[in-house]
């Protein structure tokens, strides 16, 4: 290995380090404080390393890894989720039954899966980030074990992500055998611009694993139950990072192979694109408990992020970059504010819950509804302006279909997110005494980085140009 | 050699449905050593002995060690040696026998024609294995040492036995071995006090 790939792996190894340094930390009985710390500087560390070294990118790490302006940004936004995630995660688990310090280790490790994922251009890097990724989960979802829903929901995700691992062995056994290679670029030259059946029904395979982390109808059955049984932190990490790694291998994937230019592939993701936004919209219409609803909702946004993925562009590809950077500040934003809003018992998943909120925490009721009008797409959001670069790149390309159901059901949405405000500044049953903030340090810490993540979120929704032209400066860097 | 290859296919195939068909976790074992060595033996017949090796010592080797630790925990005796007589039906160990007798029926051709092989595949022997592992994909390889790790502090999290801190009314069983402990004391000062007096 030259040492220009060694640099451009640097972040990553930063961010292998963070899990092993959590281990020696907690072998030698440091506090979950100094543990936290720790963390953050590592995650600050990783974001640093990864703007040294966008000088020396594009660096192929032959045959499994290629670092690139692509990478870069996606593995950015996965470090950034990872951040605020960890913020979060200090109260939630010190106030838990459960020793918070093996947390660290596994988040730090399933944020190395994810991260591995944006890099990997080969199937044996992409199955073993993968592997990384929802191993970790497994515990993470099932970290409060003496409760029956998590150990619940951290179980259906162990039986059903086993089984779609299989799925995609399977898928990746049969293009290996039609192509005799497992590197993107490879598969791409083997099979030319007309695809094989066999090569199809590999991708086909492959696309119900890709589905299942991405929860796309009808792979979606695990949502539910696994965002409502998971701690909330580990929520909010499972509808970001996984979510961003799986996506940006798939797009990766899909520009190598061109996948979009087989017409039978073409209309196997158009399909799931179009029941994923009809049935998350629907399934969400007649929810009371806010996990479940943000669960759903994120079936129907990753079907939106699919019509970006549809016309296999550049524009597509900056749309859904922008729409998942805008996707991911929100849900951060609604997760941390239900983490913020948990008591020692029960998370605050119910909507009643909600009821008055505006006047009993003014500032956070504010926050959270930002985040759903940028999840429903209202202007000045980070959210419309992503829903309106995805409709463009669809319209540039004549997929009526798919857009004409997006903007449809993104009125059904409209419905069920508004349910939710008309909740917030209802009266107030009885206006409760104010408990005693523990932890102030991390409860103002978080509570700030709730209110930047909202300016943020308004920021990108009034001056989109500004990250527009970021991504675009990324993009160029990496160019195939 | 094709027909090698869906001879031991089928053997592990059928194996692999038994073992989630059956109802006792052991007899299910049994089936899952079967489809390992299957396995192997398909790895064998496309010219990679170094793995198929691999997967005889890794994967029916630990189902063995599991086997012998559940006869270890169990803690068995003399009178348990006569129900194992009686348990151990034919119908249990005939099926798996006979599919074992198959594989090894696979080897011995295969070595008997030795030689004779053609050499349409290409022969893979673990200084070949090592140097892929090693060259190329050593990141793999590290990686998969992560995956390791994750796997062993999920497991070691989710399995840990939490110190149960009863209330000290609650500790019934210590109280009571102090109270004895206590009962015998007065009993020696009695033996002693005398002969401590007597002079």
């Amino acid at each position: 290995m030259t040492s220009v790939q060694l640099l451009a792996l640097l972040p990553f190894m930063l961010l292998a380090t963070a899990s092993i340094i959590v281990i020696l930390l907690i072998a030698f009985k440091q506090s979950h404080t100094v543990i936290q710390v720790t963390g953050f500087l590592m995650m600050c560390s990783v974001i640093l390393a990864m703007w040294y070294v966008r000088d020396v990118l594009p660096v192929a790490v032959l045959p499994l890894l290629v670092v690139d302006g692509f990478a870069a940004i996606f593995t950015g936004m996965i470090i950034f989720s990872v951040l605020v995630v960890g913020l979060f995660s200090f109260i939630y688990f010190e106030e838990r039954e459960e020793n918070p310090k093996e947390y660290y280790i596994l988040l730090f490790l399933s944020t190395l899966g994810a991260a591995v994922l944006t890099i990997s251009r080969h199937f044996i890097s992409l199955f073993i980030g993968l592997e990384l990724l929802s191993v970790s989960l497994y515990a993470l979802i099932a970290y409060l074990r003496t409760r029956n829903n998590a150990v619940e929901a951290g179980l259906k995700y162990l039986v059903l992500a086993a089984v779609s691992s299989a799925f995609l062995l399977f898928g990746m056994a049969l293009i290996y055998m039609e192509t005799g290679s497992m590197e993107f670029n490879a598969i791409a030259q083997k099979t030319g611009t007309t695809l094989s059946p066999l090569f199809v029904t590999g991708v086909g395979l492959m696309v119900v694993a890709i589905g299942f982390k991405l929860a796309i109808v009808p792979f979606h059955l695990w949502a539910a139950d696994v965002y409502q049984g998971a701690p909330a932190p580990v929520t909010s990490f499972i509808a970001t990072v996984s979510k961003i790694g799986v996506f940006a291998v798939l797009l990766r994937f899909g520009q190598a192979v061109h996948l979009q230019a087989n017409s039978l592939a073409f209309t196997i993701f158009a399909a799931l694109a179009i029941l994923s936004m009809i049935a998350g919209n629907i399934l969400a219409l007649r929810q009371d408990n806010i996990k479940r609803l943000l669960a759903y909702s994120s079936i129907a946004h990753f079907g939106y992020l699919i019509v970006a993925f549809l016309p296999g562009n550049e524009a597509g590809v900056e749309a859904s970059m922008f729409y998942l950077l805008a996707y991911s500040i929100t849900t951060l934003v609604a997760f941390g504010i239900i983490t913020l809003l948990s008591t020692r018992e029960r998370d605050a998943e119910k909507l009643e819950g909600y009821r008055g909120l505006f006047w009993r925490h003014p500032i956070l009721a504010a926050v959270l509804t930002v985040a759903l009008l940028s999840l429903a797409g209202i202007p000045l959001t980070g959210g419309f302006i992503g829903k309106f670069a995805v409709l463009t790149s669809g319209v540039q390309q004549g997929l009526w279909a798919p857009v004409i159901v997006l903007v449809l059901t993104s009125v059904v949405g409209i419905y069920y997110y508004l349910r939710i405000l008309t909740t917030l500044f209802a009266e107030a049953p009885s206006i409760a005494k104010k408990e005693k903030v523990l932890h102030p340090f991390f409860y103002n810490a978080m509570y700030a980085a709730l209110i930047v993540l909202a300016v943020i979120l308004l920021g990108i929704g009034v001056f989109p140009s500004g990250v527009m032209n970021g991504i675009k400066e990324f993009l160029a860097i990496g160019g195939q | 050699m094709n027909v090698l290859f869906y001879l031991s296919s089928a053997i592990a195939i059928a194996a692999t449905i038994m073992v989630i068909t059956r109802y006792k976790p052991i007899h299910a074992l049994l089936y899952l050593v079967v489809s390992f060595m299957a396995v192997a033996m398909i790895f064998l017949s496309l010219g990679a002995p170094f793995v198929a090796v691999l997967e005889i010592i890794l994967y029916a080797g630990a189902i063995i060690v599991l086997m012998i630790f559940v006869v270890m925990m169990l803690n068995l005796g003399s009178e348990t040696a006569q129900q194992e007589k009686e348990w151990l039906l034919p119908k249990v160990w005939l099926g798996p026998s006979i599919l074992s007798l198959v594989l090894l029926g696979e080897i011995i051709y295969l070595l008997l024609r030795s030689g004779t092989g053609n050499a349409s595949f290409i022969f893979i022997d673990s200084k070949k294995v090592a140097l892929s592992l090693y060259g190329e994909y050593i990141i793999a390889v590290e990686l998969t040492g992560f995956l390791l790790m994750a796997g062993i502090v999920g497991a070691a999290h989710i399995g840990k036995h939490k110190k149960k801190h009863l209330h000290r009314f609650l500790q019934e069983e210590e109280v009571s071995t102090k109270i004895e402990v206590r009962s015998t004391k007065p009993e020696d000062e009695k033996q002693t006090k005398p002969v401590a007096y007597k002079p």
